[in-house]
């Protein structure tokens, strides 16, 4: 039966590429129109400088890798054109996908034509976990965002406080759509198993104009330290208002999205977002030492492309692609189950990679050794402060 | 007690933000009878030309307003000629709201290609700094957006009531068919109309881009508040619109520190659904002239 179907996948394929060709074909699933084309095309060069990287060293199995597009626009398109990939193109795997959403639409699509799907760049929990064979995400997790920002608090927030952390007053407020809730809600899990006051959670929604009422809130109860997961436009609103109501808490903690990025120190004003800390991806100011490769894949980014990376999701996903393909190197053949077998295999320490996590697939298919890291603006930079082992600088807490 | 005046501070201040968006969306909603789903594209629009006007030449964005106010004047009196107007005898009158909602689709994309989806800055000039009326602070921005808006109603409120240009468009809003019969150009006075209703929205872009970071979706922000200002003052009614933003500024401001910011949404739309029951027309609400169906 097995055979049978083989055969007539060739048959197919030929039909539809008319001739053979020697190389072989991953799809690249990201939203590169609409809304969410700027990270999800930087995410994509992440992809495709690992297939320069991988071509220029022999390829993979002897075969020069060719990368084919497919814009996931919305969550339908995503659909439509992981299909095109698979039956099409006959792509051996899918990478993607930047966005939860298309990522859990569209990897329903390959594990039903059983076509291993990596999944380099999407944070939301129900990703992995929906007991999908061939569904595979090395990168680190909503879950990783609120276990990081609570570790800054005990280890380096209460000390520098001189409190213990169960003395710490903790604030957290997320827009509220399932990224925002779902990053606060283990914000709330691992913080009450570290024993940390949890003074308020408060949702509101990311198309907010105002959040002066909830600053006045978290002022009245006399907060320490505030957690915020948010987009831009929320961000930008909360640094402002906090700052006009002479709101001060000891450390703001904000989760990826808007935090990260320059053009919200800039809206901000550089002195009101100094110290404000920031739990995300791997970053460019993380330590080489650390993170090794790094500073190459950054030069080779950039003759490439003639720019600087806009964010450190191309180098999240280059990461996971590099280790994607070095194990299908490895592997017997390009057959699906050949694939995930030697992708089960990878088993790279922290510490090698140039995103600094290391690479193990645990339960549910995730990388049980992705991270985020802990950020912080200090004179309008964006610097890597938490781990230590990852730190270019150090923590700056209180006046 | 100083925490009470605050918040009362800040919902005044919001409500006079939301005022000056909602005024030309009930202008265009109560004269040419067009739901303009496009309004907060308007706005958006406005403060992409306030940005690159503050920046590109270094002038205070409330400067900009001699430039930003006519070309807004412009764009809406070109959509309504080339897009509504055509649309006017069409079978059913709601495809001329689907044309808005595409014009704001079309819009929002333009704004994606040509800026990209990342936020502008307005420089502000001092507009954030802080004034301090009594035991309430709030910003120096926030304060003139308030008096201009009590300018901009009371300066439209005398328009209409005073001149023959104004008295010619509440009167083809009364009766269409009446006012043709009475000389009056309905067509120009549609045009006109749209007109004015955008430049209202871009005075109030210039206001507003140096305190809020523009970006393509800013419209989609402030346009659902703005439908439900307009429709909780009354269809066309400018002194509904003005006060139906105050209401609402103070609900969303009391409500999002008594209640939760999760649930003032709620509230303010609860809030909004008992007043409609209580009195269907809005708060200045007249019976609405069904005279546009006419020929």
């Amino acid at each position: 039966m097995r055979l049978s179907f083989i055969m007539a996948t060739a048959a197919t394929a030929a039909l539809i590429t008319g001739s053979a060709t020697a190389d072989v074909k991953f799809g690249a699933l990201y939203p590169f129109s609409g809304q969410l084309a700027l990270l999800g095309e930087e995410s994509a060069r992440g992809v495709e400088i690992a297939v320069e990287e991988v071509n220029a060293n022999g390829g993979v199995q002897g075969e020069d890798v060719t990368l084919v597009r497919g814009d996931a626009v919305d969550n339908n398109q995503a659909i439509g054109e992981a299909r095109r990939l698979i039956a099409r193109e006959g792509v051996k795997a899918i990478m993607g996908t930047y966005s939860s959403s298309r990522s859990i639409a569209a990897s329903q699509v390959a594990e039903l034509s059983g076509v291993p799907y990596f999944e380099l760049g999407a944070v939301a929990d129900e990703v992995t976990g929906r007991e999908l064979q061939y569904l595979y995400r090395t990168n680190p997790t909503a879950e990783d965002m609120g276990r990081m920002s609570v570790q800054m608090i005990v280890d380096e927030i209460a000390p520098a406080l001189d409190k213990d952390p169960s003395e710490v007053r903790v604030g957290i407020i997320h827009e509220d759509s399932s990224y925002g809730t779902s990053v606060a809600g283990h914000q709330e899990r691992f913080g009450e198993e570290a024993g940390l006051q949890i003074a308020t959670v408060q949702g509101y929604p990311a198309s907010t104009v105002d959040m002066s009422s909830l600053v006045l809130d978290l002022q009245g109860r006399d907060v320490d330290v505030v957690m915020q997961t948010s987009y831009q436009n929320d961000s930008v609103l909360f640094l402002q208002q906090a700052n006009e109501s002479g709101f001060k808490p000891a450390a703001i903690i904000g989760g990826g999205g808007g935090y990260s990025m320059l053009p919200t120190a800039e809206a901000v004003g550089t002195d009101v977002i100094e110290g404000v800390l920031d739990v995300d991806f791997t970053q460019y100011t993380v330590d080489p030492a650390y993170a090794p490769g790094m500073e190459d894949f950054v030069e080779t980014y950039r003759e490439k492309y003639g720019e600087e990376p806009r964010s450190g999701h191309s180098l999240n996903n280059y990461v996971g692609a590099m280790a994607i393909f070095a194990a299908i190197d490895g592997a017997e053949s390009f057959e699906p189950d050949a694939i995930v077998e030697a992708v089960e295999q990878i088993d790279i320490p922290e510490g090698e990679t140039a995103a600094g996590y290391g690479i193990q697939f645990g339960e549910n298919n995730q990388n049980e050794r992705a991270k985020m890291m802990g950020m912080q603006w200090q004179d309008g930079k964006l610097v890597t402060v938490y781990p230590a082992e990852a730190a270019t600088s150090e923590m700056k807490i209180g006046q | 007690m100083q925490t009470f005046l605050q918040i009362i501070a800040n919902g005044l201040m919001l409500g006079g933000l939301f005022a000056i968006i909602a005024v030309g969306l009930t202008l265009i909603f109560g004269i040419v009878k067009v739901v303009n789903f496009a309004h907060g594209e308007f706005l958006m629009v406005g403060m992409y030309l306030t940005y690159l006007l503050t920046t590109g030449i270094g002038v205070h964005p409330y400067a900009t307003a001699a430039a930003v106010v006519p070309i807004l004047f412009v764009f809406g009196a070109v959509t309504q000629r080339l897009l509504i107007q055509p649309l006017m005898h069409a079978r059913d009158e709601h495809i001329q709201i689907f044309a808005t909602v595409g014009l704001s689709t079309a819009l929002m994309n333009l704004a994606l290609l040509i800026f990209g989806a990342d936020i502008a800055n307005t420089p502000n000039h001092g507009l954030r700094s802080q004034i301090h009326l009594g035991p309430v602070r709030i910003l120096e921005g926030q304060l003139w957006i308030f008096l201009a808006a009590i300018l901009l109603v009371t300066g439209l409120q005398l328009f209409l009531a005073r001149t023959n240009t104004g008295r010619a468009i509440r009167a083809t809003a009364q009766n269409r068919a009446a006012a043709r019969l009475m000389g009056i150009n309905d067509r120009f006075i549609y045009v006109l109309t749209f007109g004015i209703g955008a430049a209202c929205v871009g005075f109030g872009s210039a206001l507003i881009a140096p305190l809020y970071p523009t970006s393509p979706t800013i419209g989609t922000y402030f346009v659902l508040i703005a439908f439900v200002i307009v429709v909780l003052g009354g269809l066309g009614s400018i002194p509904g619109a003005f006060f139906g933003a105050l209401i609402i500024g103070l609900v969303d401001a009391l409500s999002g520190f008594y209640i939760g910011s999760d649930l003032r949404e709620a509230v303010v739309f609860g809030i909004f659904l008992v007043i409609l029951i209580l009195k269907p027309s809005g708060l200045f609400g007249t019976r609405v002239s069904q005279s546009h169906v006419s020929p």
